[in-house]
C-alpha cells in the first residue's frame, strides 16, 4: 500500500525535475541564441565608448578604461544629427504610409477580385522581388534626372504609391483569408469594391497594416544607397551621414564615433519596434508568412 | 448635407481632399527637400561639388556663400552617381578625383574640361606656383604628366615613404632607418621580419605595412623604383613578366608570405593604418606625410615618430612618387563653368587651401604655401625635413588611361592570393595578372576608340 502510495508521487517529482531539465536546456539555448544575436549590438555600444586606441589594440580590449560617454555628445555635435535624422523621418514616414496603403490596395485585388492574367500578373509581381537593387540604380537614376525629381523627396512618394511586392504578398495572404461573405453581404447592401476595401477590409486589417509600416519604415530609415544616389549632402538621410560623416581632418574614418552614431541611429528603429511588436508579429502570423 | 464622422467618403470630397494634399506635398517635396544646417540658401549662383566628406566643411560653405556669393551645393562623391550624372548630361560642375589614376581615364574619356584657358587668365592660381605634384593632372592623349591640365590637386604626399616607430626598433634591437637614405626594399622587408610579434600563432604587432594607396599604383610606382613601366609605350598593356615588374611583384607577393603586415590573406580589421599605428600595433606604415596630421595632436606617439624615404630597389632608381594627388576636375558639360572656376580658385587658392596647409594633413600643392607646412612642434620640424629632402626625388609615374585602378585592384584581388597563399608561383601569377588585366585593357582601349 505504501509501494503504491509512492510511485506515483515519486513519478510526479521525476516528471517534475525533467520538465525543469528541459527548461532549462531551452532557456540556455534561447539565453545563448538571444546573447549571440545581441552581440554584434553590444559590441557597436562598447565601441561607442572606447577610444580609437582600445578599438584598434590586440589582444581585444574589452571594456574600455574609462567609458568616453562624450563619444555619444561628439557623434551628435559633429554633423547636424537632428536635420539628418528629421530627413530620414520625413522621408520614412512619407514612404511607409504610402506604400501601406498602396499595397493594401494592390493586395486587396489580387485576393479578391478577378480577372484574366491575375495569376500571370501576380508571378510577374513576385518575380519582381528577384530583381537586385543594384540592377535598377542607373536607369531609376536617369529616369528622375529627366523628370527632375533627383534632389528632391518625390521619388519616395512615387515609389509608395507604386506599391511593394513583399508588401503586397503580405497583404494579398491576409485579405484571401477574410470570408467570402463579408464581401458578399456588403455588395447586397450596395457597397462597390472600393467602399468594400476601405470600409470593411482595411478596418480589419491593423496587424498587417502595422507589420507593413513597419517593415516599410524600416526599410527606408536604413536604406542608404537610393538617398546617397538620389539627394545631396544637405538633404540626405541619417544612413548615409553615419555611413560617411565622421572623418577627421585627413578624412580618414573616426570609429569610435561612427559607432555612437550607429548605436544612435538605430534607437528609433527599436523603439518603434518595441512599441508596436504585437501588432508586427501578429501581422506576420495571420498573412500566412510567420 | 455635412457629413457625419465615420461617414463614407464621396467621392467628390475624397477627390478634393487629396486635391489638396497633393499640393500641400508638392509644395514640400519639390524645391525644398528639407537641408540640414550646413545647408545654404539664398539667390545666387550655385555650383555642384561632389567630394566626400571633409573636403568642403560645412563652415567653408557658408564662408563661400559670403565671400563668393556662390551657393555650394555639396554631393557625396560615389563613382556610380557621377557616371549616373555624366550619363544624364547633368553632371557636378566640379568633381573628386585621384590625380594619379582619375586624370587619365577622364581625360582619355572627353568628359573633363581643359582647364589650361582657366589657369592662364587666373589672377590666383599661376602655372609657375603649381608643385610638380599637379602634372599627374595633365594628360597629352597618351601619357600622364605632360599635356593640357585637367584638374588640380588639393595636396599630396609621396605614398612610398614611411613613418616607423623608434619604440617598437630599440624593443626590437634594430638600427633606426636613415632619416636621408632609403633603405632597399629588401632590407626593409628584413627589418619587417624582425619588428614582427607574434603571439599562438596571431600576429601582436605587424613588423610594417606596405600596400600603397591601391595594388595597381602600388606595383606601377615599385616597378620604375626598379627601373621599367609595368605598362607599354601606349598604356594598352601590362607586363608583369618583364623583369623589373616581375622583381616588384615577387617582392609584394613575398611581403604577403611571410604576414609580416596587413595584406590580403591577413587583413587589418581597422581597414587602414591609423589606429593600428597608434596603438603601438604597428612598427612601420607606408604612409606618406599626410599620417603626420593624425600623429602630432598624439604628443606620445610623435615623440618616437619617424617619417623615412621612400626605399628603393637594390641597383634601382631612387624616385618617390605620389600615387594619390587628389583634387578637383571640372566636367566638360558642367553648367556654371565660370562660377565652378571661382570655387576652384577659391578651394585650391584661398582660405581652404591655407587652412589644409597648415594641417600637416598633407604637403600643399602650390609652392608658395609650403611655408605654411607645420613646424612648431619637435615631430613636425623632423618630419618636414625629411619630407623636404624627399621632395628632390618626386617624379611622375604615368598611370593607363584605359581603366580605372580599383578595376585592376578587383582583378588583382582576385587573382594574386593563391600566391599569397604559395599555391602558384610567381611567374604563373604573372601570366595570369597579364591575361585578365591586358582583357581589361582592351576593353578600356576599345571603349576609349
Amino acid at each position: 500500500m505504501t509501494a503504491t502510495s509512492l510511485q506515483p508521487k515519486s513519478l510526479t517529482t521525476d516528471a517534475r525535475v525533467r520538465v525543469r531539465a528541459k527548461r532549462l536546456v531551452l532557456y540556455t539555448i534561447l539565453v545563448s541564441v538571444t546573447g549571440l544575436f545581441l552581440g554584434p549590438f553590444g559590441w557597436l555600444i562598447l565601441s561607442g565608448l572606447k577610444t580609437q586606441g582600445e578599438l584598434a589594440a590586440s589582444p581585444v580590449h574589452w571594456l574600455p578604461d574609462v567609458f568616453q560617454w562624450h563619444n555619444f555628445a561628439d557623434a551628435f555635435h559633429q554633423i547636424d544629427f537632428l536635420g539628418y535624422a528629421r530627413n530620414s523621418l520625413v522621408i520614412a514616414l512619407i514612404y511607409a504610409t504610402l506604400v501601406t496603403l498602396s499595397s493594401a490596395w494592390v493586395g486587396f485585388g489580387f485576393a479578391r477580385l478577378d480577372a484574366p492574367g491575375k495569376k500571370v500578373l501576380f508571378g510577374v509581381l513576385l518575380g519582381s522581388m528577384m530583381l537586385p537593387q543594384m540592377v535598377t540604380l542607373l536607369p531609376t537614376y536617369l529616369i528622375f534626372a529627366k523628370v527632375g525629381m533627383v534632389d528632391t523627396y518625390w521619388p519616395w512618394v512615387l515609389w509608395g504609391l507604386s506599391a511593394a511586392p513583399y508588401l503586397v504578398f503580405l497583404f494579398r495572404q491576409f485579405f484571401a483569408g477574410m470570408p467570402r461573405e463579408l464581401e458578399e453581404a456588403a455588395i447586397v447592401d450596395g457597397c462597390g469594391y472600393a467602399t468594400i476595401f476601405w470600409r470593411i477590409f482595411l478596418p480589419q486589417s491593423w496587424p498587417v497594416l502595422s507589420a507593413s509600416f513597419i517593415i516599410a519604415f524600416t526599410w527606408t530609415w536604413g536604406d542608404y544607397i537610393a538617398p546617397q544616389l538620389l539627394l545631396s549632402t544637405d538633404r540626405t538621410t541619417l544612413a548615409v551621414a553615419v555611413m560617411t560623416a565622421y572623418v577627421n581632418d585627413g578624412g580618414t574614418p573616426v570609429p569610435e564615433l561612427q559607432a555612437a552614431a550607429s548605436v544612435m541611429y538605430v534607437v528609433p528603429i527599436l523603439l518603434i519596434f518595441l512599441i508596436a511588436q504585437r501588432g508586427f508579429v501578429a501581422g506576420m502570423s495571420t498573412s500566412g508568412l510567420k | 448635407m455635412r457629413p457625419h464622422a465615420g461617414a463614407p467618403l464621396s467621392r467628390r470630397r475624397f477627390l478634393s481632399l487629396s486635391a489638396a494634399g497633393a499640393a500641400t506635398g508638392a509644395a514640400a517635396l519639390s524645391g525644398c527637400a528639407m537641408q540640414v544646417s550646413s545647408g545654404v540658401s539664398g539667390s545666387g549662383e550655385t555650383v555642384t561639388v561632389m567630394v566626400n566628406s571633409g573636403d568642403i566643411l560645412p563652415e567653408q560653405v557658408q564662408q563661400a556663400k559670403k565671400d563668393l556669393g556662390i551657393k555650394i551645393v555639396l554631393v557625396k562623391y560615389d563613382i556610380t552617381k557621377l557616371i549616373a550624372m555624366l550619363t544624364s548630361g547633368n553632371p557636378p560642375d566640379l568633381v573628386r578625383g585621384v590625380g594619379a589614376v582619375d586624370s587619365p581615364f577622364f581625360a582619355a574619356r572627353d568628359v573633363a574640361e581643359e582647364l589650361d584657358p582657366y589657369f592662364s587668365r587666373s589672377g590666383v592660381l599661376k602655372v609657375d606656383d603649381l608643385d610638380p605634384v599637379n602634372d599627374l593632372w595633365r594628360f597629352d592623349g597618351r601619357t600622364q604628366g605632360k599635356g593640357p591640365r585637367y584638374g588640380m590637386a588639393k595636396d599630396f604626399s609621396q605614398d612610398s615613404m614611411y613613418w616607423y616607430n623608434t619604440s617598437a626598433f630599440d624593443k626590437a634591437g634594430v638600427d633606426h632607418p636613415s632619416e636621408t637614405e632609403p633603405v632597399t626594399y629588401e632590407e626593409w622587408q628584413e627589418t619587417a621580419k624582425r619588428l614582427v610579434q607574434r603571439k599562438s600563432g596571431q600576429t601582436t604587432v605587424f613588423g610594417g605595412s606596405y600596400g600603397g594607396l591601391t595594388r595597381s599604383t602600388l606595383l606601377t610606382t615599385m616597378t620604375a623604383s626598379a627601373g621599367g613601366s609595368l605598362f607599354n609605350d601606349d598604356f594598352s598593356r601590362v607586363d608583369f613578366t618583364a623583369p623589373e615588374a616581375r622583381k616588384a611583384l615577387a617582392w609584394y607577393i613575398d611581403y604577403c608570405k611571410t604576414k609580416v603586415g596587413p595584406s590580403l590573406i591577413q587583413p587589418d580589421p581597422n581597414g587602414w593604418d591609423g589606429p593600428t599605428y597608434q596603438a603601438g600595433r604597428l612598427a612601420m606604415s607606408n604612409s606618406g606625410y599626410w599620417m603626420g596630421g593624425m600623429i602630432y595632436p598624439d604628443k606620445k606617439l610623435a615623440e618616437v615618430s619617424r617619417l623615412a624615404p621612400a626605399p628603393l630597389f637594390a641597383g634601382g632608381t631612387r624616385i618617390s612618387a605620389c600615387q594619390g594627388g587628389t583634387g578637383l576636375w571640372m566636367p566638360k558639360k558642367a553648367k556654371n563653368k565660370d562660377a565652378a572656376w571661382r570655387v576652384f580658385e577659391w578651394f585650391f587658392g584661398e582660405e581652404p587651401a591655407k587652412a589644409r596647409a597648415g594641417g600637416g594633413w598633407g604637403i600643399p600643392s602650390l609652392k608658395s604655401m609650403r611655408s605654411l607646412m607645420p613646424a612648431q612642434e619637435d615631430a613636425q620640424k623632423r618630419a618636414l625635413k625629411v619630407q623636404e629632402n624627399e621632395l628632390k626625388h618626386f617624379s611622375v609615374v604615368s598611370f593607363t588611361p584605359y581603366t580605372r585602378a580599383d578595376a585592376l585592384d578587383a582583378l588583382f584581388n582576385q587573382i594574386a592570393p593563391a600566391a599569397m597563399n604559395g599555391q602558384i608561383s610567381v611567374d604563373t601569377l604573372a601570366g595570369r595578372l597579364n591575361s585578365a588585366i591586358n582583357e581589361q585593357l582592351k576593353r578600356g582601349k576599345e571603349q576609349v576608340g
